[in-house]
């Protein structure tokens, strides 16, 4: 149980290349913290840092109260499970999960107490006289997860574990690993490339892209307030829309024209945007799909467009659509309302209408991508 | 492909250059590093405390005075090995390296006065030149620990143990454990020797200049003169021929093999045809028997009085044995259908092991698409084949250089033949010489030269070409 | 592969512009495509039985050449292939004690026992901390190996043939002279085998450094069990070596004829007493060589070609 800070790390490799740029986090005690982000962008070496698979070139790192940058991996009372489970294929799961308690000389009924324990939690009790290869994937991930519980860490490190499964597995794992770390109530950090992942398990996420930390939150905040395009853009499915629109400022209030409509922007916005000190310029504005009101009629602020792929998902649609030639958005619109008349009307070309409320709205300046509203 | 080999043509004065320009940044480089060092060497002295001072003329001081009793007595005792070593072994031999010796052995009334042993003179000078560039790295690492230590306790940090150095022997330095004999061996057996026998080439070390007997000495670059000297029946033209013929024979003995060996892996592999195994059995049993068993039994097999001339006698054929052996040419051309017999099962072990690994995927869309055999073989197959089997290639080509086996069992370098210098052969390589002139002539200074030669030219291909192979230039497109 | 030789009677084609697929009555060329491909098989066949023949005729007329006893009939070169009387003379020869050919047969397997092990141990070391571990000096490792492979192998043998003189490793002691020049500069051959490490994930030894183990342990008891077929082809290979092994073994063993290996013995057979008719008694000698090293092969056969094929052609 324990805090892990980064002060000022950074990961240069021989040649030259930085593959983490100073980075600052403090992850308390008993967090649950996820780095995503897209490929190359310095989540995994940063984990590696922390397990100390690879040597920081720069910076602090402390577990704990430690300065742990020259300590080994094994001393530094952590746990990792790897994207491809690292099982021991040549030995059963029991020895598996044993492994770490041999190499540190426990007694034979403490190894059998602290590998049963752990069997119990995931729910592996009835594979533990099997070889590896004789496991399904899942499985296999469990008994990645059991090994690291049976070292009981300060703290938890996982690097992409359940990118190997496939979608429905996926969804079941990330469930299994909420109530793991309930159960466990230790520190853990987490990485992956996908966002869902990052939205569902994490208490706060770090969001990185090429080397630096573009934001870090809660979930709800980097949803509502992204502080720029490209968190924006990567948080979310579908992904947020963009369209390039003009604000203009009238003293204590601003509106909003694009694409032929023209909006006054809510009070909270407005004193947002203030305390911003921004003007009138051309913006890039944000519009998440579901926060879209979608009509078959015109009507107020509403943007027409022509529809161009319907996407049936169960339970909403996924609605593409063009705004003009160069202009296209995706919307979701529920099922459940629908009637047939209705779901006649959705066929490719039938024209549409959209609009949104103010406070929905992102706003982001269009050069640096830093948002206007969330500094 | 000819526009390829043009470009490639083109190409090489600019490599040749880009080439000297690399060599060029890595002397550079190299000096530069020297100087940092030398900078920091003499930054530890003027920051350092006492220990660390004394430590410049008593290795191991200032870490066993510290309490790292192990290292200190390690250093010291190296120190001591090597001043022992300089001064009763090494010194002397050092000294005479400019002249290899200058007091003869002489003989008289049969009591021999041994002088000056030029053999041993440059064995030992060498390894005595090493011994000083261990002991100047061994006492640099003494003054960077000790550096380090300074820091280390200075920060407030204990230092390790002699049972933390040991357990990480273990661990963290584990490659220094592993690698320790293995390095020893390769330094002894390998690259002494071949320091050794690449400063021969600039001796005069032959059959009338032996020690003990008698002293050899520098002659610079005159038997490199000799070598490549034009004109005449003299080493230079029979090197140039024999280097010529080595060029020939492993462009055929690559090629020829490897082709041959992946259309014979294809014919058994295609389907419909039965036995797979067995057919590859029977031809893998070439190389399951010792080559100077087949090799030798072969050669006697096209002697003049072998089986292949008796039987073609036999039956009226010819009417008199056909000079496989002592003729030029027909020895050349034996030589390289014989070597498809040794080749061709390793290739096409190769090819099959490869051709199974092509993704089925390719081959059914390329049905699906409508290409036939010869398609599917020419755009698939072949692409695919070459990609992988680059390296191998090269591997091979170089390995062809160096074929002794083959030849020396098969035609023993032979025929001899008066045009050709030292003992040379029409189906000698430029090895089997070496080895000739080792053995027979105990010419050394020149089988030193031939050495070098074959070195170069294997460096020479290594490096133009391992950048051309497509396997490392279009990675990406395979992938 | 294609489990089926029959060819459809209609052939589908895919027509992507107008997004259907049809259905082609085969021309005439179909048809007889089935015919031709038997042709096609046929005429493979003939190639590969001449091609089988040609390759095993040495071996069979080596066997047969075997039986043709150099008492009883001629033991140098005749016109004839097969023996007038089968006889085991030339076999019984061999284990007599003035044909030294026992004791030959000793020292080499002697070298090839020690050789193999010493050399498994040597190259595995070299390949696993290539491959496994990061330091200082490793490019320089590498590239130095590299670059002393390019000379020429039996230009060391002058400088180490005086070396081992002193220590009296020729002639007389020529066996563990022999074994000590093919077992010390083994290490450089660690391509293949760190061809095939490299495939071993390194998440395993990273996976257990963290639970604490040492890069021994892992090495022991993680790696090693995983690298079966590796280890079987370097002792096979370090094994097979020796025998074939004339170049070294003659120039060490010079003139003292006890140290021979069977390569030298043979080959001096073979070439300087050919002219009294030795030539059945090397081929009895070659059998005798060739059946256990060729049954040796066939059964590792396979952790051979795994090993020339994954390492070396992964490159």
């Amino acid at each position: 149980m324990a805090s892990v800070t980064l002060e000022h790390v950074k990961k240069i490799y021989d040649n030259k290349v930085v593959a983490v740029q100073d980075f600052n986090l403090e992850i308390k005690d008993k967090e649950f913290v996820v780095f995503v982000g897209p490929s190359g962008c310095g989540k995994s070496t940063t984990l590696r840092m922390i397990a100390g698979l690879e040597d920081i070139s720069e910076g602090i790192l402390k577990i704990g109260d430690r300065v742990v940058n020259d300590v080994e991996p094994k001393d530094r009372d952590i746990a990792m499970v790897f994207q491809n489970y690292a099982l021991y294929p040549h030995i059963t799961v029991y020895e598996n999960l044993a492994f770490s308690l041999r190499i540190r000389k426990e007694k034979q009924e403490d190894v059998h107490r602290k590998v049963v324990q752990a069997a119990e939690i995931l729910g592996i009790m009835e594979y533990l006289g099997r070889k590896p290869k004789a496991l399904s994937g899942g499985q296999r991930q469990r008994v990645a997860i059991g090994r690291a519980i049976v070292r009981e860490p300060a703290v938890f490190l996982m690097d992409e574990p359940l990118s190997n499964l496939d979608a429905k597995l996926r969804n079941q794992m990330r469930a299994e690993i909420i109530l793991l770390r309930r159960r466990l109530d230790t520190t853990f950090v987490y990485v992956t490339h996908d966002q869902t992942e990052a939205m569902t398990l994490g208490d706060r996420i770090v969001i990185m892209k090429d080397g630096f930390i573009r934001q870090v939150g809660t979930p709800h905040e980097v949803f509502d307030k992204p502080k720029n395009l490209f968190v924006a853009g990567f948080i979310g499915s579908p992904q947020m829309n963009f369209f390039d629109a003009q604000l203009t400022r009238q003293g204590d209030s601003y509106s909003l024209a694009t694409h032929g409509i023209q909006m006054e922007l809510d009070a909270e916005r407005a004193a947002l945007l203030r305390e911003n000190q921004v003007d009138t310029m051309k913006v890039i504005l944000g519009v998440r799909p579901e926060h879209a009101v979608i009509r078959f009629e015109d009507h107020e602020n509403a943007i027409p467009c022509t529809l161009n792929v319907n996407e049936m998902m169960g339970s909403e649609l996924h609605l593409h659509v063009s705004i003009t030639d160069d202009q296209t958005a995706i919307l979701r619109m529920p099922t459940i309302d629908l009637t047939e008349e209705k779901r006649r009307k959705l066929t490719a070309g039938s024209p549409l209408y959209f609009s949104f409320a103010s406070k929905v709205v992102q706003l982001f300046d269009p050069e640096t991508e830093d948002s206007l509203l969330f500094k | 492909m000819a526009h390829k080999f043009a470009r490639f043509f083109i190409s090489l004065p600019g490599r040749l250059v880009r080439g000297l320009l690399t060599l060029v940044s890595w002397i550079g480089a190299f000096f530069k590093k020297i100087g940092s060092e030398i900078a920091d060497i003499v930054q530890t002295f003027v920051h350092g405390d006492w220990k660390t001072r004394v430590s410049y003329v008593v290795m191991g001081f200032g870490s066993f005075a510290r309490g790292q009793y192990l290292r200190g007595i390690l250093f010291f005792l190296f120190q001591l090995v090597f001043n022992l070593y300089i001064l009763f072994f090494g010194g002397s031999y050092l000294a005479k390296l400019g002249t290899l010796g200058t007091v003869q052995t002489t003989t008289k009334n049969r009591v021999t006065t041994y002088g000056d042993n030029s053999f041993l003179i440059l064995l030992y000078g060498i390894l005595t030149i090493f011994f000083i560039i261990a002991f100047i790295y061994t006492w640099r690492v003494n003054i960077k620990q000790n550096k380090i230590s300074e820091q280390i306790l200075k920060s407030g940090k204990k230092l390790q143990s002699a049972k933390d150095d040991l357990g990480a022997m273990a661990d963290s330095q584990f490659h220094k454990t592993l690698l320790a004999l293995p390095m020893l061996g390769i330094f002894m057996f390998t690259v002494l020797p071949i320091i050794f026998m690449v400063l021969v080439a600039f001796t005069n070390y032959d059959y009338s200049h032996q020690p003990p007997g008698k002293l050899f000495t520098w002659v610079g670059l005159s038997n490199f003169k000799t070598m490549l000297s034009v004109g005449g029946a003299n080493f230079g033209s029979t090197f140039s021929q024999v280097l010529l013929w080595t060029l020939i024979w492993a462009f055929f003995a690559t090629f020829l093999n490897y082709f041959l060996g992946m259309m014979v892996a294809i014919m058994i592999n295609k389907r419909g045809i039965k036995l797979k195994k067995m057919w590859r059995t029977i031809l893998v049993m070439t190389i399951a028997i010792p080559q100077f068993v087949s090799l030798l039994y072969v050669s006697k097999m096209f002697a003049a009085d072998g089986l292949i001339n008796t039987y073609l006698l036999k039956w009226g054929w010819i009417d008199k044995a056909l000079p496989f052996w002592t003729d030029g040419t027909w020895a050349r051309i034996t030589i390289i259908v014989i070597n498809i017999w040794i080749g061709i099962p390793y290739l096409m072990l190769i090819a099959t092991g490869i051709s199974m690994n092509i993704p089925a995927d390719l081959y059914e869309s390329a049905r699906i698409d409508g290409a036939n055999a010869m398609q599917t073989y020419a755009k698939i197959t072949l692409p695919y084949m070459l990609f992988v089997t680059g390296p191998y290639l090269l591997t091979s080509f170089i390995g062809n250089i160096n074929n002794f086996n083959v030849i020396f069992l098969l035609s023993g370098g032979g025929p001899l033949s008066m045009e050709l210098a030292g003992n040379a052969g029409y189906t000698d390589l430029l090895i089997t010489w070496l080895y000739k002139m080792t053995v027979n002539d105990t010419n050394y200074k020149l089988a030193a030269v031939i050495g070098i030669i074959v070195f170069i030219i294997t460096a020479v291909i290594n490096l133009t070409v391992y950048n051309l192979i497509p396997s490392v230039r279009n990675e990406e497109d395979f992938q | 592969m294609a489990k089926e030789d029959r060819i459809p009677e209609v052939d589908i084609v895919v027509d992507h512009k107008a997004g259907v697929i049809r259905e082609v009555h085969p021309p005439h060329k179909l048809r007889s495509r089935k015919g031709h491909e038997r042709r096609v098989n046929a005429s493979i066949y003939v190639v590969l039985t001449i091609i089988s023949i040609i390759w095993l005729a040495p071996f069979v007329f080596l066997v047969l050449q075997s039986f043709r006893s150099y008492i009883t009939e001629n033991g140098g070169m005749v016109s004839y292939l097969i023996p007038k009387q089968f006889s085991l003379d030339n076999y019984r020869f061999l284990f007599q004690p003035e044909s030294q050919y026992l004791r030959w047969y000793t020292n080499t397997l002697i070298i090839a026992l020690f050789c193999a092990v010493i050399q498994t141990i040597m190259v595995l070391s070299v390949s696993y901390v290539l491959s496994r571990m990061r330091f200082r000096g490793r490019r320089f490792i590498m590239n130095m190996i590299l670059v002393l492979g390019m000379f020429p192998g039996f230009l060391t043998m002058i400088a180490l043939y005086f070396l081992l003189k002193q220590l009296g490793l020729t002639q007389q002691g020529a066996i563990p002279g022999l074994i000590l020049i093919y077992v010390a500069s083994s290490g450089m051959g660690y391509y293949i085998s760190k061809g095939f490490f490299d495939t071993i994930p390194k998440s395993l030894d990273e996976s257990a450094r963290i639970d604490g183990a040492t890069r021994f342990y892992v090495f022991k008891r993680i790696i090693m069990p995983l690298s079966k077929p590796i280890v079987i082809y370097t002792i096979l290979m370090g094994f097979m070596g020796p025998w074939g092994d004339y170049v070294f073994a003659s120039y060490v063993a010079f003139g003292k004829s006890e140290s021979y290996n069977v390569a030298v013995g043979l080959f001096r057979w073979m070439n300087t007493r050919d002219l009294q008719g030795y030539f059945t008694r090397f081929c009895a000698g070659g059998v005798l060589v060739a059946i256990p090293i060729t049954i040796l092969f066939f059964i590792l056969q396979r952790y051979y070609v795994e090993g020339v094929t994954g390492g070396a052609v992964k490159g």
